[in-house]
């Protein structure tokens, strides 16, 4: 399919990409060169329209081993090497008949519910339309790719160069738009689903796999009062399950567990107000009422302290989250601010937005430090590339670097390098014009005035900014893009309508076998996986 | 049609904003051209308010002959209930809020000032706002020359009597700076810059619109930008530069050196294409934000706009198609299809952006935008 020896695309017959003249399969960086080494999209003949469409994204899932079940009356795990649909099932009907709470199918933690209210015997009828997909039991690790075409969720794995997805996940009432991801969610909850209609529904990915059905299985339901479409879910990093929705009212919705509960009526649509609910045991925790206009995506910062907001009124916020404050932030150039991202070390937030920009936001200074400028629409997802690092990084540099991507409705992936000492400061113009003269310091009063804790700076003028080149600039697919993650050995690329694709890191080893056993190990150690855990949350458009 | 319009009345309930009527524009003929503009017109705030006071403060000139602005302003009277300056007016205002106006008058008037006009063939709502901008211009000139020199009753006749006010004898007086002017007309600098001496010959242009070309998936940020970009003259485009009297290469620039209150931005989606001997839409996919600076100005500051109307261009082909109209009013954004009124959601905008594919059954592309400066004298809404 690909790398052919000049290295454009040929003709696939499954490929909805190939009537894609022009589109390389390469892109060169001072790393080396990142090679296009396969795609996912999902089985046309699958999908249905019937609520409209919508935009795809995409979520990263690294699945756990599934911990061994703690008694040994665990018959099913014996039934393992037998075909997947035949083991499912039967290990359904046990589950239910002993009422054994090990048997865990609710997935990672061992700590799960068992499936007893939940299991969908009914799901054994359904056709067990095997696609082309192999049976494993996904007890194992694994890494899954989930994205949201019309009205199906697919799930593809990323360890297999297979274009189609392994599972699919259809929804009758409205189409699913954003979801998220925490290996780490109690319960064996993992997965969130925020639907266009406003509801919101947490399983267990593992579950999921493991159904033969079409259907969601064992899913909690929530926001069945909330009318206004979902446009960001994350999961608040160490809260034990608790997770935060945003929508396209404006408002924001903690939650924790099963349950809903109702809200008084906000008063100034304009204004931030936090409201509780009168019971706190009840869910959701906390409604915040950020800005007029749909909030457009949330992201944590890695420890959870901060949430940062990005809406249609063009404003970036950053809230302290257990205290519920803004803390700081800012207005884009003109237009919606659409995306978000932290830097691990959660000193700077990237954002991207309609007026084609990429802006960098400093924690420290309160303000935006610099614009990328590169884009000829608008950007649709940021990211840092956590996973890249500095040449002669041998401690002895001086300034930082950070390398972080952008992708944009104008079908391109920029990459940037962001080194903050050098950040170059434009001067004003003197009073007898010419060209300015670079130099560091010195820029209009106001800008260097220090920004208060808990206000929102105003909108910079185009001169005040530093700008920022992008490094790299690259058609990817041939429609407008509307994610990006970052892992260990790839970058994956999304695009509003549905393909995906998985761009290996120079030197990462190309034959499947051992990428994949790199993935794997990988995969284990801990800081990666939270990284792009926390990366791959704030990806939305 | 009035189901519609009792709908949308239902839809805006207490919010529909007093004073204000919502129209749909009667088609006779392809006229749906001249109905999209003149929607998007119609809600451009100062410059509705500027023509019917002009209209209420002038049309007591003597045989004020129908032109027309005259045509203009009685359709748009037709359908505002706004009583200035105590003066009654001509027509009967509707009572109703939502209805169907037929605008037969003005384009009778239309076809009858431009033959361009005349057939039922479909026209080109760009070509339309353009004439009927200049048009204006032209009559509020006249009128405004017939009223310095009332002795004569046409601006081109000779007094036997010799000038009463030095405009005779072929005297131009500096272009009238009229309220079509204020609203609309911005100015553009052509900078060009010979690469041999280095000398820069700048001319100033004005524009009531700016026409850009687009390319596929992009902004119109990004439209906005290549306008503006630097143009290299060299090969068989060269500059022929004063100072040097010998054709050079040169680099060429426009900047925007005074931006319009009223910012109309034409999207050139109609291109001749020589290997088939005709026009074809191009349906890129241009996205438009709702907010807009303009910053590639010789001004300091940074302009910020608001995007209250877009004429939409619906079909896949110059020749058959269709416009429609999308308008900002107190903050609702509203759809008007000849005569058809239906309230939409702010999102629904993104809709008109175009395909991003070749092929598909979206065909209705955003053409004209109009966006308004936010500052002094805006619009409210």
């Amino acid at each position: 399919m690909i790398n052919t020896a000049n290295g454009m695309i040929s003709q696939s017959s499954s490929s909805a990409n190939a009537q894609s003249p022009g589109l390389k399969t390469y892109f060169k960086t001072p790393e080396g060169r990142y090679k296009l080494h396969y795609e996912k999209t999902y089985p046309s003949g699958l999908l249905h329209y019937a609520h409209g469409k919508t935009v795809t994204q995409a979520t990263l899932a690294h699945l756990k081993e599934k911990p061994a079940p703690s008694t040994p009356t665990a018959p099913p795990s014996s039934f393992s090497a037998s075909s997947g649909v035949v083991r499912s099932a039967a290990a359904k009907l046990l589950g239910t008949g002993n009422g054994s709470r090990t048997l865990g199918f609710g997935g990672g933690n061992g700590g799960s519910k068992s499936i007893s209210g939940s299991s969908r015997i009914g799901s054994l009828g359904a056709s067990s339309s095997s696609t082309s997909m192999t049976n494993t039991n996904f007890d194992g690790k694994g890494t899954y790719i989930i994205f949201n075409v019309g009205d199906a969720i697919f799930i593809s794995d990323l360890n297999s160069q297979d274009k189609d997805p392994i599972k699919s996940i259809h929804f009758s009432n409205s189409n699913p738009v954003c979801h998220a991801f925490d290996q780490d969610a109690k319960d064996g909850h993992d997965l969130l689903i925020g639907l266009n209609s406003g509801d919101v529904y947490s399983v267990s990915l593992r579950q999921q796999l493991q159904d033969v059905g079409k259907k969601l299985v064992g899913a909690h339901h929530y926001n069945k009062d909330v009318r206004f479409r979902c446009t960001s879910v994350t999961w608040v990093p160490g809260g034990d399950g608790a997770f935060v929705v945003g929508h396209a009212d404006g408002n924001l919705y903690s939650k924790d567990g099963a349950g809903d509960s109702s809200f008084p009526v906000i008063k100034d649509q304009t204004q931030f107000s936090v409201a509780h609910p009168r019971y706190s045991k009840s869910n959701p925790i906390a409604r915040w009422h950020i800005c007029q206009g749909s909030i457009n995506s949330i992201a944590f910062s890695t420890d959870g302290a901060y949430l940062a907001t990005v809406g249609r009124d063009g404003y970036l916020r950053v809230f302290d989250y257990s205290k519920e404050q803004l803390i700081c932030g800012g207005k884009s150039y003109y237009g919606a601010l659409l995306c978000c991202a932290w830097s691990m070390d959660g000193k700077y937030i990237l954002t991207g937005g309609e007026d084609d920009l990429v802006q960098v936001w400093s924690m420290e200074d309160r303000k935006v430090v610099a614009w990328g400028e590169g884009h000829n629409s608008w950007v649709s997802g940021v990211a840092f590339d956590s996973y890249w690092s500095q040449p002669n990084s041998d401690g002895t540099a001086e300034t930082v670097m950070y390398r972080f991507g952008s992708v944009g409705q104008d079908t391109r992936l920029l990459l940037w390098d962001l080194e903050m000492d050098e950040i170059v400061v434009p001067l004003r113009r003197g009073p007898l014009g010419g060209s300015p003269t670079f130099s560091t310091g010195s820029q209009s009063a106001h800008w260097d005035n220090v920004c208060p804790v808990g206000t929102l700076q105003p909108a910079p003028s185009m001169r005040d900014v530093p700008k920022l080149s992008p490094l790299v600039a690259h058609r990817v697919h041939t429609e407008p893009l509307s994610g990006l993650i970052f892992t260990q050995e790839s970058v994956l690329t999304v695009c509003r309508e549905g393909h995906i694709k998985i761009w290996m890191r120079p030197g990462v080893a190309e034959s499947q076998s051992s990428s994949s056993e790199t993935v794997l190990s990988t995969s284990s150690k801990d800081k990666p996986l939270l990284s792009s855990k926390v990366v791959t949350s704030s990806y939305r458009q | 049609m009035g189901a519609a319009g009792s709908k949308l009345e239902k839809a805006l309930g207490d919010q529909f904003p007093e004073g204000e009527r919502y129209f749909g524009l009667e088609n006779f003929g392809n006229t749906c051209y001249c109905n999209s503009v003149l929607q998007a017109l119609y809600f451009c705030v100062p410059f509705r308010e500027q023509l019917l006071d002009y209209y209420s403060n002038n049309k007591n000139l003597g045989d004020a002959e129908e032109n027309l602005l005259t045509c203009l302003a009685d359709l748009f009277t037709q359908v505002h209930l706004h009583v200035m300056n105590g003066i009654t007016l001509m027509i009967r205002a509707q009572k109703k809020k939502t209805g169907v106006i037929a605008p037969k008058r003005f384009v009778q008037r239309l076809k009858k000032q431009n033959e361009l006009f005349r057939s039922y063939m479909h026209q080109d709502a760009h070509e339309f706002l353009n004439f009927l901008l200049n048009e204006l211009v032209d009559i509020l000139e006249k009128e405004e020359a017939a009223k310095s020199d009332p002795e004569s009753s046409s601006p081109s006749e000779k007094t036997a009597n010799g000038p009463t006010n030095g405009l005779a004898n072929g005297v131009r007086k500096e272009p009238l700076v009229t309220w079509v002017h204020k609203n609309f007309q911005g100015i553009l600098t052509n900078e060009t810059r010979c690469l041999r001496c280095e000398t820069v010959t700048a001319r100033d242009e004005t524009f009531f619109d700016l026409s850009l070309d687009i390319e596929q998936n992009s902004s119109i940020t990004s439209c906005l930008k290549n306008f503006s970009s630097t143009e290299t003259l060299n090969a068989e485009d060269k500059f022929f530069c004063d100072k040097c009297c010998s054709l050079q290469e040169a680099q060429k620039r426009m900047k925007i050196k005074k931006s319009p209150h009223t910012l109309v931005i034409h999207l050139k989606r109609f291109k001749y294409i020589e290997q088939l001997g005709r026009y074809k839409k191009l349906s890129y996919r241009v996205v438009f934000p709702l907010e807009l600076k303009l910053s590639n100005t010789a001004e300091d500051a940074d302009i910020e706009y608001s995007l209250f109307a877009v004429v939409v261009h619906v079909g896949s082909g110059p020749n058959h198609g269709h416009y429609v109209s999308l308008v900002k009013s107190h903050n609702h954004w509203l759809f008007f299809d000849d005569e058809n009124v239906e309230m939409i959601d702010e999102s629904a905008v993104q809709t008109f952006f175009g395909s991003a594919q070749e092929y598909s059954s979206n065909t209705d592309h955003g053409y004209i935008l109009f966006y308004e400066s936010l500052g002094a004298g805006s619009n409210k809404s």
